[in-house]
């Protein structure tokens, strides 16, 4: 294969990828006004939000091309402070509800 | 002796030659040092976002206030700010190629993107503030709102100020020759990243509060 027949393949990826981009936000707005519930609405506009977010950094940001162990270690060191991060959400429940633990 | 160099043994002179360490993960300096700063900005978004999810959570009178107008608005500045990351790419996959001209038409392209989104994006912000919100209070509900609101997309729009003001430096100077693709790459980098950002705050900042 030559050069520019992996250049354009390589293209090809990323145009997929700028579909899926769009549709992303299509079914967002799509499910913003089918007005689920709190929880299933947060949710599916997470995931949704999230598998954007892979694929701009895997195909556009070309992490997925780089060195698999930089692949690796940038995306347990990122994922791990991210979840780390959600430690406070309990105590925003404590401050809505109030007793017990409030006291 | 510096841990930057070493005595080539056998090179018969006995003279020191530089040898640099390879460097870390096979990433030129640069591309790492963004993908760093790439990686501790996440967390400043990550941060103003859980903090906006908690404030949410926690105040029962949250307001709703987003009509169909500005959905419409903020769609069209996610189909933007999407073809803008489209159009870097090109830019980036062209000056790796060495092809200067099309890799500085590609970063102009979304430059000029770039620019609509900040002005549709101001124009968001005037209607908030005609609408009577700001920092401390809003007519619809908790104080908290507008703080919230302008803090999460005021870093955003920052973002991409600073991002356009680094590609039209580094467009122009890689056109001239005086930066290199990996410049244009990183830079390319951080556009993206703002793009994912946006990804996020469209449907939690947005979506979520959309009146119904």
């Amino acid at each position: 294969m030559t050069n520019t027949q992996q250049q354009q393949d390589g293209m090809g990826k990323c145009y997929v990828v700028y579909v899926c981009m769009l549709l992303i936000y299509a079914i967002e707005l799509f499910v913003t006004y089918r007005h689920p519930g709190a929880h299933e609405f947060l949710g599916t506009l997470l995931i949704l939000a999230f598998i954007g977010a892979a694929l701009g950094v895997l195909y556009f940001m070309n992490l997925a091309s780089e060195n698999r162990n930089a692949m690796i270690g940038f995306a347990v060191f990122t994922l791990f402070v991210l979840a780390a991060i959600n430690y406070g959400w309990t105590d925003s429940f404590r401050i809505l509800l109030g007793v017990p633990y409030a006291k | 002796m510096s841990h930057s160099e070493v005595v080539l043994e056998g090179s018969g002179h006995g003279h020191h030659v530089p040898v640099f360490e390879p460097s870390p993960f096979a990433v030129p300096a640069k591309k790492l040092a963004m993908w760093l700063f790439i990686i501790s900005d996440i967390m400043t978004f990550a941060g103003c976002l859980i903090a906006y999810g908690f404030l949410r959570n926690a105040q029962p009178d949250w307001p709703r206030p987003y009509q169909s107008g500005t959905i419409i608005s903020v769609m069209i500045m996610a189909f933007i700010m999407v073809t803008s990351s489209l159009t870097m790419v090109l830019a980036v996959r062209a000056a790796r190629a060495q092809r200067r001209d099309e890799a500085f038409r590609f970063s102009m392209m979304t430059l000029l993107m770039g620019l609509v989104f900040v002005a549709l994006h101001v124009r968001e912000w005037f209607s908030m503030m005609h609408q009577g919100v700001t920092f401390s209070k809003n007519p619809w509900g908790t104080g908290l709102f507008g703080g919230a609101y302008y803090s999460i997309t005021g870093i955003e729009l920052l973002h991409v100020i600073a991002a356009l003001i680094a590609l039209v430096i580094v467009g122009m100077g890689y056109k001239r020759g005086r930066y290199t693709s990996v410049d244009l790459e990183n830079c390319g980098l951080f556009w993206q990243f703002i793009n994912i950002v946006w990804m996020f705050v469209v449907p939690l900042v947005y979506l979520m509060n959309v009146a119904g």
